[in-house]
């Protein structure tokens, strides 16, 4: 299974772009396309409703778009009610409903991206082609970093917590072990790492993000990067560009949108420096403006140009 | 008699015993405790301040964390006495 990623600056035409390119992929193989974009167009370009259900548009294409603050909240109503179990006693005072605060948490429509983006990975296996159409490119950044800022924080964290155990084992060794049915006073701290749920927790999200990050660097991903000629789109472009390289995920292909006769010579220089800025070395793809845009029933997903060649890896 | 006398000495022995091995591990308690505290620290410490790990870690750690929030509790409690805190650690009366 190929896994590819459409970033860009927005309003470059990520979208159309990304449902031009699954279009073409699924006259050969199986393909879905999912939306991570909270202004979601994708249900726009092929002129259907779509709600978070996923939709067959064609034999061997599905479409799919993700309800962000829907997600969040399944995810934190989840924790809620295990905090609100944990803390049972709270509902004799009636107050076990404070925790549900929680869901106004910063970050957590950056894990919800995530955890869509694992999910979809992990269990629609059946596809040769998973098309991601990300929103904007500050929090796309963010959520294609998170698997590795995570990592560290587990790492250091998990550190922290073995040592815990094992000062625990070492003052259970010194005070001797209890013999069959001798009862100790005090309470005894888990000290074996099986029986630790904390730690527990901790190497089923580090094996998790592991898992992810290896895919998201590995060779079947790939991130296309679509972008206008003019000098804004050049500029965050770039940016996007440094970013990727940071985080080590692989750019496959440079997508110039909305190039017409007149900007020609702009869309030649903008191509140059994204080129020489990300060392890529194919070629980058030039997609003409589509002047029947604002035509009604115009079909946005069925362009000219060949994407489907580049994006065959 | 004589067994009774052989009982109390065996006790006097093992409850020597017991006291020298709490003596030995009182340190090592401290430093648990101390190392949970950080571990809590670091977790949630955004309610003080410090950058914080990820959001979604600190509410996914939360529910088995009652134990580490207590013990951070009572370290803030104790922070405005810190010298009588060391004193006490040390065993100087």
């Amino acid at each position: 299974m190929r896994i590819i990623f459409f970033t860009g600056k927005g309003g470059v035409g990520k979208s159309t772009i990304a449902a031009a390119a699954a279009w073409q992929l699924a006259r050969q193989h199986r393909v879905l396309i999912v939306s991570l974009d909270p202004a979601h167009n994708l249900g726009d370009i092929f002129n259907v409703t779509l709600n978070s259900r996923r939709k067959r548009f064609s034999a061997n294409l599905y479409l799919q778009e993700v309800d962000l603050r829907q997600m969040a909240r399944a995810y934190l109503e989840k924790e809620t009610r295990v905090l609100s179990d944990t803390y049972n006693y709270l509902k004799a005072l009636n107050l076990d409903h404070y925790f549900s605060v929680l869901k106004y948490s910063p970050g957590i429509e950056e894990y919800a991206l995530l955890t869509s983006i694992e999910k979809a990975i992990r269990e629609d296996t059946d596809f040769d082609y998973l098309l991601f159409d990300t929103p904007p490119t500050g929090l796309t950044l963010r959520f294609l970093a998170l698997p590795q800022v995570t990592a560290t924080w587990i790492e250091r964290l998990t550190a922290i917590r073995r040592q815990i155990l094992e000062k625990r084992y070492t003052i259970m060794k010194i005070r001797r072990p209890l013999k069959d049915g001798e009862e100790r006073k005090e309470i005894r701290l888990s000290y074996n790492e099986k029986d630790d749920d904390i730690l527990n927790r901790l190497l089923v999200l580090q094996e998790n993000y592991g898992k992810l990050t290896a895919v998201l660097q590995g060779s079947t991903c790939g991130i296309v990067l679509v972008f206008n000629p003019d000098l804004l789109s050049l500029r965050e472009s770039e940016r996007l560009i440094e970013g990727l390289g940071d985080l080590k995920l692989p750019l496959r292909l440079l997508v110039q949108n909305k190039v017409t006769e007149e900007n020609r010579a702009i869309a030649d220089q903008v191509a140059v420096a994204l080129q020489k800025a990300s060392g890529h070395k194919g070629p980058t793809r030039y997609i003409a403006l589509n002047q029947d845009i604002a035509l009604k029933g115009a079909t946005l997903y069925n362009i000219t140009e060949d994407l489907r060649s580049d994006l065959e890896f | 008699m004589t067994s009774s006398f052989l009982g109390y000495c065996r006790q006097i022995i093992t409850d020597v015993g017991t006291a020298q091995r709490e003596s030995l591990v009182s340190l090592t308690c401290l430093e648990v405790q101390e190392l949970e505290n950080i571990f809590a620290l670091l977790l949630m410490g955004s309610f003080i301040g410090l950058p914080a790990p990820p959001t979604f870690l600190s509410v996914e750690l939360l529910p088995f964390m009652e134990r580490e929030m207590r013990i951070l509790h009572q370290r803030a409690e104790d922070s405005h006495d810190m010298l009588a805190e060391l004193l006490g650690t040390l065993g100087i009366d």
